[in-house]
């Protein structure tokens, strides 16, 4: 398969499952927030820890954290440009995919332009749209698509990212007041579809140990970190051919790492490191699983090679941006 | 329901009805019988269905105007267009005469040069060509083809004359227009698909592998071949993947391509592997940004290089934009007569070269009645018609003109034949063109059918897709001795 082709494939799974996680942590920490008690004007303190924990930094503009995450274009990880940028993606292998994989995110895009600014609850109706057409979206996937690398790549964008989005969402209680910490809990379980499996598993009792415990280490839930780097672990060999447990490239290596560490550690192991510090040695890991794979198999010899992991995933989409425009222009120029 | 009504041919050649006596012509009548059966209901219904299939199988065009790039579908009309087996037959062989003679001048060109020491072509007008490439020369290409796929312009004059408008021997476009248009007529009117006995023109894509194959280097069996695409911003990019698609061989942008030790090679996550033909939709200018000095990143850098090495094979060559230029298309009559001591079967266009200093005189005194054309545009720009021109374009055309004679021809103002076309539910006469395509390898292949462009605008004579063209299904009859075959 064509590196380009690859890399197209992998970034529009993963565009895809950003918005959905993205999606689901708003409306889940929206739907928290009913419950409280604070006067409104602390509402803009009780959505910081949402851009902290998602690593948008502080947000700049005067249009509030909501409309930032969701729905502005000044954001190039907002709701809707990653599911412009998905779009996208899956235009340039439209040849590749099933028709029915372009025509649903096509019609994502189109539902989601309709919004008009101005209407009421538009945030809400975004999130809907885009948790629904995600889930959609995998559903025609997991039908419609042959088990190649064409699907193998789909499937890594999706599970790279959604282990690195549930890591994250897991660390929350950190950017949060103490007192605070037992409504993340609930929102991290709802934004993770997890509720019912907790109350299943853990009879109702809420707590840090209950959450990291199904969240990081489950085997069999398919949003936990550790499923999603099993996946991945195993994605990346049967694309190189390579057997578990042994490894040709650096990707493999680092998944393999990163999978025996989740498989063999303890959930004490969290509270003996710090939650939050044993969150961002995982967060490493991913990104250099993410940075490796980009390297193996996506990295074409014209253009400079990155140097390091975090830049990569920046670069190379502003890479790409940039790429995007001049080959507009030129082609205006292209008619016979 | 009775679409043609009152009809009226309005003096232009009809491809439907003969004036005196007011009746069908041959091939004709079977189809206007069959749409002057169909209820309106069905009539509406079936366009829908039209409609949707275009749109389901992606089969659109881009619009840069709302920075989205919207994708529209290419206006298409259910009325086909019917040519007659005798008819096709003239067309065919003046076809391959005409592509013949096209690939001798270009191989000597590059090589001989005698026709133009011979004084049958203007040396000087080879040298002043914009896409002359006469740093190619000496390049031997196989089998002698440049013109690998050629998409020729056809009309036909007030008196039904078949003629050709152009040669296309650059990238032309329009074939995936020519299949898609096929399968959806196919889909909507089987029984009269099938009554009329029309020769196929699915093997395209067949034919057109079996041409890439059969010019690789060095006669190499199975070898890798490609389409190269300016990428999906083009207009023509969903031809570029549906061609590929259908081939079953890769589409790849100028990024996916590098050039090592003079070979070509495409870049994938198992490694690099070497391509020996590139089906190329960019023109020369892009190929290379190390050789034709232009910052572009369409292109591939040194491919030049392995080009001359003679190691990949680029589909059409460089350099046939000498011979698609408009000021040498006006040669092509004389280049038959010289290459292959036989009349023209397609006659050209009465054309005035702006080189000529009686021409030039006529192209400025009679601006106002003829069409002046750029001789290196394609798409219908860079051209005016002078009866619908307003004085300030004619003024701007003078000053263009009397700038740079080389650079324009003219030709009087034909009327384009006209075809029955639905328009709001009734069928009016609409001026149309005809582009046939013909592949060159080892032997030629003309396809029997092509793309039917029809100017959807009342009395337009424009019928470029950018300038609110439409197109139709163009049938080409079975003759009596033809094998009856199912397609």
């Amino acid at each position: 398969m064509l590196s380009r082709v690859a890399e197209n494939l992998f970034w529009m799974s993963r565009h895809i499952e950003r918005a959905d996680n993205l999606a689901r942590l708003v409306s889940a920490h929206q739907s928290e927030l009913l419950d409280a008690t604070s006067a409104p004007s602390e509402e803009r303190h009780k959505w910081h820890p949402l851009l902290e924990v998602t690593q948008m930094g502080d947000e700049k503009s005067k249009e509030g954290v909501v409309s930032y995450m969701v729905s502005s274009e000044k954001n190039p990880d907002s709701v809707l440009n990653c599911v412009f940028h998905g779009r996208e993606n899956a235009r340039a292998v439209r040849d590749q995919i099933s028709e029915e994989m372009w025509l649903e995110l096509n019609a994502l895009w189109l539902n989601l332009k309709a919004i008009r600014p101005t209407q009421r609850n538009r945030h809400d109706r975004i999130c809907e749209l885009v948790v629904q057409s995600s889930m959609k979206f995998r559903g025609i996937i997991n039908t419609s698509l042959p088990r190649t690398d064409v699907w193998a790549f789909v499937q890594l964008g999706e599970y790279l990212e959604r282990a690195d989005k549930t890591s994250r969402i897991v660390d929350l209680p950190h950017f949060l007041p103490k007192n605070e910490a037992k409504s993340a809990w609930n929102t991290m379980l709802r934004a993770s579809s997890a509720t019912a499996e907790h109350r299943q598993r853990f009879k109702g009792e809420v707590n840090a140990t209950s959450v990291s415990t199904l969240l990081l280490f489950s085997t069999t839930f398919p949003r936990s970190v550790r499923f999603g780097v099993n996946r991945v672990s195993e994605l990346l060999h049967t694309i190189s051919g390579t057997r578990q447990g042994d490894y040709l490239n650096e990707a493999e290596r680092a998944a393999g790492a990163l999978l025996a560490r989740l498989n063999y550690s303890a959930v004490e192991e969290t509270t003996e490191m710090g939650l939050h510090e044993y969150i961002d040695s995982i967060q490493v890991d991913l990104n250099r699983i993410g940075f490796a794979l980009g390297q193996r198999y996506f990295l074409l010899r014209k253009e400079a090679p990155e140097t390091n992991a975090e830049n990569y995933v920046t670069s190379r989409m502003q890479a790409q941006v940039r790429m995007q425009q001049q080959q507009e222009e030129e082609q205006q120029q292209q008619q016979q | 329901m009775d679409q043609f009504g009152d009809y009226k041919t309005e003096g232009f050649f009809d491809e439907a009805v003969e004036e005196e006596p007011n009746t069908m012509r041959s091939g004709y009548r079977e189809t206007a019988k069959f749409f002057a059966q169909l209820t309106d209901q069905r009539m509406r219904a079936s366009i829908r269905s039209l409609e949707r299939t275009f749109l389901k199988a992606g089969v659109t065009f881009t619009v840069y105007s709302d920075g989205q790039g919207t994708e529209r579908i290419f206006p298409f009309d259910p009325f086909p267009r019917i040519i007659p087996a005798n008819e096709w037959d003239v067309i065919d062989r003046g076809l391959r005469q005409r592509i013949k003679a096209l690939n001798m001048f270009l191989t000597d060109v590059y090589s001989e040069r005698a026709i133009l020491k011979d004084g049958i072509v203007p040396a000087e007008l080879i040298k002043t060509s914009k896409h002359n490439r006469a740093e190619f020369a000496g390049l031997k290409v196989p089998h002698d083809t440049y013109i690998h796929i050629c998409g020729t312009d056809l009309i036909r004059d007030d008196q039904g004359t078949y003629c050709v408008l152009e040669d296309n021997g650059r990238c032309p476009s329009g074939v995936s227009y020519m299949l898609e248009n096929r399968l959806a007529m196919k889909r909507t009117f089987p029984e009269l698909y099938r009554d009329m006995r029309v020769e196929p023109v699915r093997n395209y894509p067949k034919e057109l592998l079996k041409m890439l194959n059969s010019v690789a280097p060095h006669q190499k069996d199975n070898p890798v071949c490609v389409v190269l695409t300016p990428g999906q911003y083009n207009s023509a990019y969903f031809e570029h993947t549906f061609l590929a698609q259908q081939m079953g061989i890769e589409i790849v942008e100028g990024r996916d391509l590098t050039v090592d030790n003079e070979r070509v090679y495409m870049h994938t996550t198992q490694g690099l592997v070497q391509v020996d033909v590139i089906y190329r939709r960019i023109d020369d200018e892009f190929l290379d940004p190390h050789f034709f000095k232009r910052d572009s990143i369409l292109g591939v850098p040194d491919l030049m290089k392995a080009y001359r090495a003679g190691n990949v094979m680029l589909v059409n060559a460089v350099g046939t934009g000498v011979a698609d230029d408009k000021a040498t298309y006006s040669y092509v009559p004389d280049m038959i007569r010289y290459y292959l001591s036989e009349e023209p079967i397609l006659p050209n266009i009465e054309t005035f070269l702006g080189s000529r200093e009686d021409d030039l005189k006529y192209m400025l005194e009679n601006i106002d009645k003829i069409v002046i054309k750029a001789v290196d545009e394609a798409g219908g720009y860079g051209m005016l018609i002078g009866p619908a021109s307003t004085k300030a374009e004619q003024e701007d055309f003078r000053v263009k003109v009397k700038a740079n004679p080389r650079g324009f021809i003219g030709q009087p103002v034909i009327s384009l034949s006209r075809h029955p076309t639905f328009c709001n539910g009734k069928l009016e006469g609409r001026h149309i063109d005809l582009r046939p395509y013909v592949l060159t390898g080892s032997e030629t292949v003309v396809v029997p059918g092509g793309l039917t462009r029809v100017a959807l605008k009342k009395g337009s004579l424009v019928v470029n897709s950018s300038q609110g063209g439409g197109s139709k299904d163009t049938w080409v009859l079975r003759g009596k001795d033809s094998k009856e075959q199912p397609s």
